[in-house]
């Protein structure tokens, strides 16, 4: 052993930071927004691996701004490793000169700006995660030497509320802390006394009152007004198709039109196919304002939170059956917890995409925009480690068998259902089907080391478009499986290359189903079918608790 | 299809279902293919009936003619033929008013107003055509009860807002709106901290059903089904004429110089919102008023009362 | 510029019913379209012409109008359309719905 290393060295380093920031200390670990700046500067060193909170949802936005503003004479080269980095101040950093390199997973409206500094050279880009594998990263080769955070409310002792929205708040605390890295926290507000403790005091070394509440994006509000009759025909075939077909308990619903159609449906042609009770009834979503008729008419019986959902708060705390609650009332949300069990405890992910190739892979990216992976690809996989059965998982597992035995013989194994919806056609006539995916395009143009692809063939179970559902994974082979997508994908150049006969064949053997297979009179599909047809219906639904922002009201 | 929503449904759909049911005829409908002959130069699609559609149909014994607008069709906005047709609905109006003395059988005008106003891509015969309206107005004036239906998504707005508001009575939906210039016209051209487009609730509150019918500039707050704006046109086709006329927001100097009176006290108010002016009404709590049903806030609503000076 | 015209013809070799009355469909909207149907005798034969702000998709338009059209219940028809960028998967739908209409039997259905 040699005696004379020195095995704290972190440590040191950062009793030596910590010793800079005393001076600004005004009350307890309360320091003056207007010290913001100099705080930084005095905790921050060149090249060191930073955390500014950037959900898809709450955002540290006051300390990015203030990030910004140091002088990149003196603190350059950071390491930024955040999930999100949706706002402009995110990017600035890359701009100004003080940060140079970027592990994230979700870039939000800056996807084009993003792919533009990577293809100059200004942002060195180490991976496009998702939220779990970045959280992961934290605690194995990413872990922040300083995090920068937000909460609504602290105490004197740093003790956080986080409300409705907590997020990735405590990963990345936990992560950070317990290496020695410090947390700086901006809050809404310094109250006396937090209503519920979220993050413990003793694990946050400074905390802020910003001079404005932090910014939330109501990201999972779909205004019911805007779901189209094709939406509907398609959210009646996912019920008939799939989850009656499978009898899926256990759901994560994506956050467009086609998801929120379906939960629309549940109380109207759920009911109508006598599913209730049956199939969703356990749910890893954010309160999504689109539920409240299904909640209302006792479809749901549990929904876990990413995170919340601006509106929502006050229907929320009211439902305490259903959602997890503090015991101040209100919402506690945790991206990490909620991805793992989105992972391995869910029976189905159904989302929209953007693109879906020959083979059946799928993409949101575009030939010029970065727009990252966020949570999806860990629900849209099969999770291999699960061990524990349900009927669905073990009914797509045995529609699996003809592929799966060639790799473990007759040894019975379920399997996760995937479902890819989307229209052949995407506004302005872009076909939704293609032979080559554009994140070819994407990782050419930003050298990204592989085409960033939301959800791989291999995992996909089912592509529904208005055409039909295809049942991928009863196929025996790519090829197969390639007849099968071309069966659903209209009149792309994809699904123009279908072969009728074989197409008849595929229908013939269950593996393609089209609305009239299914038993679905398309006449029925309309906007009729909706639950609610507008954010007011929704508040109507909710007996006035939930109070949607003014962006989306039309009264 | 009648508890389909009036704000959902097409002008097509709106047309047939304000008068009784089975009555609807159409007239310059979409076989007769007038299509605006100024879009296909300028590479815009162009719509058989050009946007509008028009008819008569009865409500009871009265001949209701019908206007009705489509939004969708480059947002209801007024052109050559769309607005021919409207004048057009509105001669036929008269003439049928000529030709009967039974008030069971006068004839009524509904318009169901979808638009933002004159159509740019042919501004000048869509001016031209507002102008034909308001002047046809005034020859129906105490023969022909014309009738305002504004519920639909688009609202009514631009130079539509100023025949609306020539009309005898306005009837809307709590999702309706009526005003001049539109949302996003006041945001760029007095900038985003005077009036913020994107503040849908700052919006309604500010142009929809419930504000119009606290200040009386709408007559009738009705709910939002096509059952009930039929409803609300039958009744009004029945009612005398003194009541139609004391349902004019404008139309004699009395009325203009109640309504300017009105103004003005608001205005010498100095309010920084529309729940400033609700609150002038006498509703101790204006903002309550906002997610209010439709049958509460009928029964605790206080109005603007337009006193003739 | 002006609008793309497109014009069709489909012979009357099929055993089609005659469309029995005039059948309208849909509201030029954007990425939306309305379908005419109105009797023409046509020896059994279909007239199609379609109007459009969209050049270079002639040839899904016949890949439609042949599914549906020339292989469909109707004919002694001339289908009229005016389209504002609808995509073919929503054409499809259109003129699926205008046939239903006309089908003797069926109720208006918008």
């Amino acid at each position: 052993m040699l005696k004379e290393h020195n095995w704290h060295q972190l440590k040191d380093d950062t009793a030596q930071r910590l010793n800079q920031l005393a001076p600004y200390f005004r009350d307890g670990k309360i320091i003056d927004a207007k010290d913001t700046v100099a705080v930084l500067e005095a905790v921050i060193r060149s090249f060191d691996r930073v955390n500014i909170e950037g959900n898809n949802q709450k955002q540290a936005d006051f300390l990015s701004e203030c990030l910004c503003q140091l002088d990149p004479q003196k603190i350059y080269g950071l390491h930024m490793v955040q999930s999100s980095v949706p706002l402009s101040s995110h990017l600035d950093l890359f701009e100004k000169g003080i940060a140079e390199k970027l592990d994230f997973a979700y870039a939000g409206p800056q996807d084009g700006r993003l792919a533009k500094l990577i293809q100059d050279g200004k942002i060195k880009l180490g991976a496009i995660h998702t939220y779990l594998e970045l959280f992961s990263r934290y605690f194995v080769d990413l872990t922040p030497r300083v995090s920068l955070i937000t909460a609504f409310e602290a105490d004197k002792d740093g003790n956080l509320y986080t409300g409705f929205n907590t997020e990735d708040t405590p990963v990345i605390t936990e992560a950070t802390h317990f290496r020695q890295g410090i947390v700086i926290a901006q809050v809404n507000k310094i109250v006396d006394k937090v209503p519920r403790v979220d993050i413990p005091g003793d694990w946050v070394n400074a905390v802020i009152e910003a001079p404005r509440p932090f910014y939330v994006e109501p990201l999972f509000t779909r205004d019911p007004g805007l779901i189209t009759d094709t939406h509907v025909l398609m959210a009646m075939m996912a019920l008939k198709g799939i989850y009656a077909e499978y009898g899926v308990e256990r759901i994560n619903h994506g956050i467009g039109f086609f998801t929120a159609a379906i939960e629309l449906l549940l109380p109207t042609y759920g009911e109508e196919l006598g599913l209730k009770g049956k199939v969703c009834t356990h749910m890893v979503l954010n309160p999504h304002p689109t539920l409240i008729p299904a909640i209302e008419s006792g479809w749901i019986q549990s929904v876990h939170c990413f995170g919340g959902e601006l509106g929502m708060e006050k229907y929320v705390a009211e439902r305490p059956d259903v959602f997890y609650i503090g015991q101040d009332g209100t919402l506690r949300s945790n991206r990490a917890f909620a991805q793992a069990a989105g992972h391995y405890a869910l029976d189905m992910f159904i989302g929209g995409t953007l693109q879906i190739d020959k083979y059946g892979n799928s993409s949101t990216a575009t030939a010029s925009r970065v727009s990252g992976f966020g949570g999806a690809p860990n629900m849209g996989c099969d999770a291999k480690g699960r061990r524990h059965a349900t009927q669905s998982w073990l009914k797509c597992g045995e529609e699996f068998n003809a592929t799966q035995q060639q790799l473990i013989g007759d040894m019975p194994r379920g399997k996760r259902l995937v479902v890819q919806m989307q229209e052949t056609f995407r506004e302005k006539r872009q076909p939704a089907f293609v032979d080559k995916l554009d994140a070819w395009e994407l990782a050419e143009k930003a050298n990204l080391a592989l085409p960033p692809v939301m959800v791989y063939a291999d995992d996909v179970t089912h592509v529904l478009t208005e055409e039909g559902i295809a049942y991928l994974h009863r196929c025996e082979g790519l090829e197969q499986r390639m007849a099968a997508i071309r069966a659903v994908a209209g009149y792309t150049g994809i699904g123009l290359a279908a072969d009728s006969a074989q197409t008849a064949q595929l229908r013939e053997e269950g593996i393609v189903k089209t609305p009239e297979d299914l038993g679905i009179d398309r006449r029925r599909a309309n906007r009729q079918m909706l639950a609610a047809k507008s954010i007011r219906d929704l508040v109507d639904w909710s007996g006035g608790l939930y109070n949607p922002p003014a962006r989306f009201r039309n009264w | 299809m009648n508890d389909l929503r009036f704000l959902e449904a097409s002008a097509r759909v709106r047309a047939s279902s304000l008068v009784d049911k089975g009555t609807f005829t159409e007239l310059i409908g979409p076989a007769d293919k007038r299509t605006s002959p100024h879009l296909p130069v300028l590479n815009e699609a162009v719509e058989f009936d050009d946007g509008i559609v028009t008819g008569i149909g009865l409500l009871g014994q009265h001949p209701a003619i019908v206007i009705s607008q489509e939004g969708r069709f480059i947002g209801g906005a007024v052109g050559e033929v769309g607005g021919a047709k409207m004048v057009g609905a509105l001669m036929l109006a008269d003439e049928l008013a000529a030709q009967t003395t039974d008030p069971a059988r006068r004839p009524i005008v509904l318009i169901a107003f979808e638009t933002g106003g004159v159509r740019l891509h042919e501004a000048n015969a869509g001016l031209l055509a507002h102008a034909e309206c308001m002047d046809m107005l005034q020859t129906l004036r105490g023969r022909v009860p014309v009738v305002a239906m504004i519920g639909s998504k688009i609202g009514c707005f631009g130079g539509m807002g100023f025949v609306a508001a020539a009309t005898d009575v306005i009837v809307m939906s709590e999702s309706g709106r009526l005003g001049l210039t539109g949302p996003e016209v006041i945001e760029q051209e007095m900038g985003r901290s005077e009036f913020d487009a994107s503040d849908r609730a700052l919006v309604f509150r500010t142009t929809g059903g419930k504000h119009k019918y606290i200040v009386g500039d709408c007559n009738y707050l009705i709910a939002d089904s096509l059952e009930a704006f039929h409803q609300q046109a039958a009744l009004i086709a029945d009612l005398d004429w003194p009541q139609i006329e004391a349902m004019r927001r404008i139309g004699s100097e009395a009325k203009v110089r109640a309504q300017m009176a009105l103004t003005q006290k608001i205005s010498e108010s100095a309010p920084s919102d529309a729940r400033d002016v609700w609150a002038m009404a006498g509703n101790t709590a204006p903002q309550s008023l906002v997610d209010m049903d439709l049958e509460t806030f009928l029964s605790n609503v206080k109005r603007l009362p337009v006193e003739e000076a | 510029m002006a609008l793309h015209q497109i014009s069709h013809h489909f012979s009357g070799t099929r055993e089609r019913a005659s469309l029995p009355q005039t059948v309208h469909c849909g509201v030029v909207g954007s990425g939306d379209l309305e379908v005419l149907l109105e009797p023409k005798a046509l020896a059994g034969g279909i007239e199609v012409s379609i109007c459009t702000p969209v050049t270079g998709f002639d040839h899904i338009w016949e890949i439609v109008l042949k599914r549906f059209l020339e292989n469909g219940p109707l004919g002694n028809m001339q289908v009229s359309i005016n389209d504002n960028n609808a995509t073919p998967a929503v054409v499809a739908l259109r003129i699926q719905q205008a046939l239903q209409q006309a089908m003797p039997g069926e109720t208006h259905h918008e």
